[in-house]
């Protein structure tokens, strides 16, 4: 503290300069004044007082300056008059500091935003109590070996009470639901959670109350809204605990409101939540299978590890004691990783790609630093000459970086947010946790320590470059300080090239990769389709007859509209997320060989399904209007055909679905296969089932149209308003949308790569330019003598060239290193593309040489051109 | 015989301006003035050495000085104790008396 205030004292009188020099010159004439009226006083004549009084004073000047030194301001001037002259002298050469300074801007601005929506993301601490204790339970499916299931009711009673290593465990199952009190219906993704849910993760209510257990009864209607939920819905009204809300046709009582800063964890297939329902275990969800998801906070004195262990062998005993759970195990994961586990390598491998570019643009800074130092070399030997220390020249130049630094990170910062809403809107809807990102104090601590560091970097490069050149100039023998510099300057091209190289290759990767995912060939045509999702609720959902009645009718008025080529049904529309899956197998297979079963996704369509999405028909036949009666029919996919009878016709066959208890198909058709989740999902068996045979109150609706697909959406409304008023129209989407969205993580890393990418190559372009051709004009002394001995110019040209492409290829070879590191870190992002891809490694690696040698050719045709007689005399 | 205070002893001319504010706040010739007055004319402060002093306490923090005019209407800088001064001030005393004793007991010593 008492040091503060001396250095802001001392500031103090720095900045008030002249006066406190004036007030020192007062006081020090007024004592001799003083001295002198004493002495004459005492009898002297004032002439021979004043001499003595001067005489016993002692040297009035040196006083002073004992004086200055004595108040302790020494350092402060020193730094101000250093920041005074690298002011001035990155004034004067303004071209080099404007780029010095927006390269580092640009550095700063690009590694900052990503690195706020990276910390938003994986950092920053989920918002609970606790939150690394918190942890997600699933079920494993060993034979599967697909070790994140959803679990099943009776399983998830029977961890709750027989773990010894959980404080509390709760369940979760998403819940859309209509709310019709409006004039529009409207479909809101609820969730129904077990009563301890809140308590669990720590969050307590905004308004009103949480769960408690009594809220479990069959009996009770109690409702929790979102805080985004009830701002849109209810203008944010205080008073609206206690109010009834008609949820899906039934009347409920709103019991509290969460906060705002609630963030409900996304994982699995619970997305937005805008209300929770209590989660009672009821006869029939029991029978539902598995379904729930479970979240559980760990004991206090339980690690992950033992929760993992200790759950593991309950897993084991439950599987003994019954045949439902055999071959199920558990699967134990933080509630952190399993919120972010999709997007982790995404936006590591970004992160470390901005990290890669901020390198490219400090190098950068720091080869115009060196060009800075090499003009100036005269005058920083010029200013050792005359009497400045090293320390003082050190300090000096450490001034001017710190100053450029400094301006660099200014702008860098004003970029910050800018940078990161853009980030925002090239997001992908996917990624969780988006509401976490914001600027504040970590990451603004974060990216100027950050920005410190690299100021530190090209400071010490920028004084280490000055003192040798200033210790190397020859004012008369040489004028060109080589040694030293000419070294560093190949180190930076070096750096240059290795990092611009691994960005290069990322880059080229991912695009790579986005081509061949792109390039996938679906299964079906999904131009000028849209989808729409009706959940019919009401009188007319109550029986199958009713339900398939409605559908009819719906989609016999879809098709009259103007523009509509065709409109079929499905339980689940591909790349709509998942949906029930069964075990198919061929019950009369010969006698002697092992039964081949298959497991088959299962969807439910209508006659006009496979046309409208243009899924071929392989053989056979699809569905048509006689399905109602007799064995059901199944159309199957090619490779569940293949899987159950390789090599033979699967046509007529007979097949056993484990669905509605176990049923009999038979196989009436073969179509090609499709992609039911995502181009990167392997294609799996597809079992299809007739709609009219197995009618639901919830069907996707899928229109094929003339033009723009998104256009027919009003008049669908209408149809369906028309029909029935308070049923909603939801998750409309135009197909190519809804196949994009599943590229959309894909598509932000390769854009945000390429753009990192493109403007790496270009700093690294132009700094590795600066240096090579202030090389090769230093060099034009030389070339001016080869030249007039008469050297041949293409030998002059390749010894030049041959330099440059020396240095590079050292730059190319670390690069290459990086670059594979790199890579491999990013397998799991790249589809269709090997990370040793030798074709992305060349071509960035030629393109790099190929900028060396035009960074070379360019003045060292310059030099060439001009006279040798001009090159000498100027050298 | 006026005694000039030696280098050697530089803390002494701390302890010695300090004490000479304790009672007023002075301007510097009247501070070299107090201390040869209190000292009944033994000692008597090199003006060379003074301004340096008053600039470094001040740089510490245990004088301030503030513009004034003198009766002539001169601008001048008058200096006062400050708190962290006067806790200075009684530091020093106790250093001077603990440091006085000791040369004391080595005279005395037969």
């Amino acid at each position: 503290m008492a040091a503060i205030t001396r250095w802001m004292r001392r500031f103090l009188l720095v900045v008030r300069g002249r006066s406190v020099e004036q007030s020192m010159d007062d006081e020090l004439r007024y004592h001799i004044e003083c001295e002198v009226a004493e002495r004459v006083k005492a009898g002297q004549p004032p002439g021979a007082a004043r001499l003595a009084a001067l005489r016993d004073f002692g040297g009035l000047e040196y006083v002073k300056e004992e004086a200055r030194d004595a108040r302790g301001t020494r350092r402060v001037e020193d730094v101000l008059g250093d920041l005074r002259n690298a002011a001035r002298v990155l004034r004067r050469n303004a071209g080099v500091t404007t780029a010095a300074v927006l390269t580092f801007a640009l550095g700063i601005g690009a590694a900052g935003a990503i690195f706020c929506v990276v910390y938003g993301v994986l950092l920053r601490p989920l918002p609970y109590k606790d939150p690394g204790r918190l942890v997600v339970v699933w079920e494993r499916n060993i034979p599967r070996n697909k070790d994140r299931n959803v679990v099943s009711v009776a399983n998830f009673e029977a961890w709750r009470d027989r773990n010894q290593v959980f404080d509390g465990m709760a369940a979760l199952v998403p819940r859309p639901v209509t709310l019709v009190d409006g004039d529009v219906p409207e479909r809101v993704m609820g969730a129904e959670v077990s009563t301890s849910y809140f308590r669990l993760l720590g969050v307590t209510p905004f308004l009103g109350r949480d769960f408690d257990a009594a809220d479990a009864a069959a009996d009770r209607d109690a409702v929790v809204l979102s805080h985004g939920f009830w701002m849109r819905r209810f203008g944010g009204d205080p008073s609206v605990v206690g109010r009834r809300l008609q949820v899906s046709g039934k009347p409920y009582t709103i019991a509290g409101v969460m906060p705002a800063s609630f963030e409900p964890p996304r994982f699995g297939w619970l997305v937005i939540q805008d209300l929770w329902f209590p989660f009672a275990a009821t006869p029939e969800n029991r029978a539902w299978g598995r379904f729930l998801l479970v979240v559980a906070r760990l004991r206090p004195e339980t690690s992950l590890e033992n929760a993992r262990a200790e759950m593991v062998v309950l897993g084991q005993r439950m599987a003994s004691e019954s045949t439902v759970n055999k071959g199920w195990s558990v699967t134990v994961v933080s509630l952190a990783e399993q919120i972010t586990g999709d997007v982790r390598t995404a936006l590591v491998i970004v992160l470390g790609a901005a990290g890669l570019l901020f390198v490219i643009a400090v190098t950068n800074v720091a080869t115009l630093m060196l060009s800075l130092m090499r003009r100036r070399a005269q005058e920083l030997a010029t200013r050792r000459a005359i009497g400045a220390s090293d320390r003082r020249l050190f300090w000096q130049l450490w001034t001017e970086s710190g100053l450029l630094g400094a301006c660099g990170a200014a702008v860098g910062f004003t970029t910050l947010i800018p940078g990161v809403r853009v980030l925002l809107s090239l997001a992908p809807p996917d990624v969780p946790r988006l509401e976490s990102i914001r600027l504040d104090a970590p990451i603004l601590v974060g990216v100027a320590a950050i920005a410190c560091l690299a100021i530190v970097i090209f400071g010490a490069v920028a004084a280490a470059f000055g003192r040798s050149a200033a210790v190397s100039f020859r004012p008369i023998t040489d004028r060109d300080a080589r040694t030293t510099p000419r070294v560093g300057g190949a180190t930076l091209v070096a750096t240059e090239i290795a990092v611009a190289l691994a960005l290069g290759v990322m880059a080229t990767l991912m695009v790579r990769s986005f081509t061949s995912l792109r390039a996938v060939e679906l299964g079906f045509a999904t131009d000028g389709v849209v989808a729409a999702r009706v959940a019919l609720a009401g009188p007319r959902s109550e029986t199958p007859a009713s339900q398939h009645a409605f559908f009819e009718t719906l989609l016999e008025r879809v098709r009259a509209l103007p523009g509509v080529q065709s409109a079929g049904l499905i339980s689940t529309r591909p790349f709509g997320g998942l949906g029930p899956a069964t075990e198919a197998s061929d019950p009369r297979q010969p006698e002697g060989t092992a039964t081949r079963s298959a497991v088959a996704d299962v969807r439910w369509v209508d006659t006009a399904l496979f046309q409208t999405l243009r899924i071929p028909v392989l053989r056979g036949r699809t569905f048509d209007s006689t399905e109602a009666t007799g064995t059901p029919h199944v159309v199957i996919s090619e490779s569940m055909a293949d899987a159950l009878w390789p090599r033979q016709d699967a046509l007529g066959r007979r097949l056993h679905l484990d669905l509605y208890n176990g049923i009999m198909v038979e196989v009436i058709g073969i179509v090609r296969d499709v992609y039911l989740m995502d181009p990167r999902t392997p294609v799996r068996p597809i079992a299809y089932l007739s709609d009219t045979r197995f009618p639901s109150d919830t069907r996707d609706v899928v229109v094929r149209v003339n033009g723009d697909p998104g256009a027919t959406v009003p008049s669908l409304r209408s149809v369906l308003a028309a029909l029935e008023p308070d049923v909603p129209l939801y998750q409309v989407t135009t197909m190519p949308d809804l196949v994009d969205r599943t590229v959309a993580s894909d598509r932000f890393t390769t854009f945000l790569l390429s753009a990192f990418a493109a403007v790496a190559l270009m700093l690294g372009g132009v700094g590795v330019f600066g240096v090579i051709s202030s090389d090769v004009s230093r060099r034009r002394k030389e070339i001016g003598i080869r030249m007039a001995l008469g050297a041949r110019t293409s030998v002059v040209i390749l010894m030049v060239v041959k330099q440059a492409l020396v240095r590079a290829s050292v730059g190319v070879a670390a690069g290459s290193a990086l670059a594979l590191g790199a890579a491999y870190s990013m397998q799991s992002l790249l589809f269709g593309v090997a990370p040793t891809d030798a074709l992305s490694f060349l071509l960035v690696a030629t393109a790099l040489l190929g900028l060396a040698t035009v960074a070379t050719l360019i003045p060292a045709v310059q030099a060439l051109r001009s006279s040798p007689i001009a090159s000498l005399r100027e050298g | 015989m006026l005694a000039h205070i030696p280098d050697l002893l530089q803390g002494t001319l701390d302890l010695l301006i300090l004490k000479s504010l304790a009672t007023a706040p002075l301007h510097g010739w009247a501070i070299s003035k107090r201390i040869q007055q209190m000292s009944s004319d033994v000692l008597t402060v090199n003006q060379g050495s003074l301004y340096p002093a008053l600039y470094r306490l001040e740089d510490r923090g245990w004088i301030a000085s503030k513009p004034a005019l003198s009766p002539e209407g001169r601008r001048i800088k008058v200096y006062r104790l400050t708190a962290a001064g006067r806790r200075q001030l009684s530091h020093e005393i106790d250093a001077w008396r603990h440091f006085a004793r000791a040369i004391d007991h080595v005279v005395a010593a037969t």
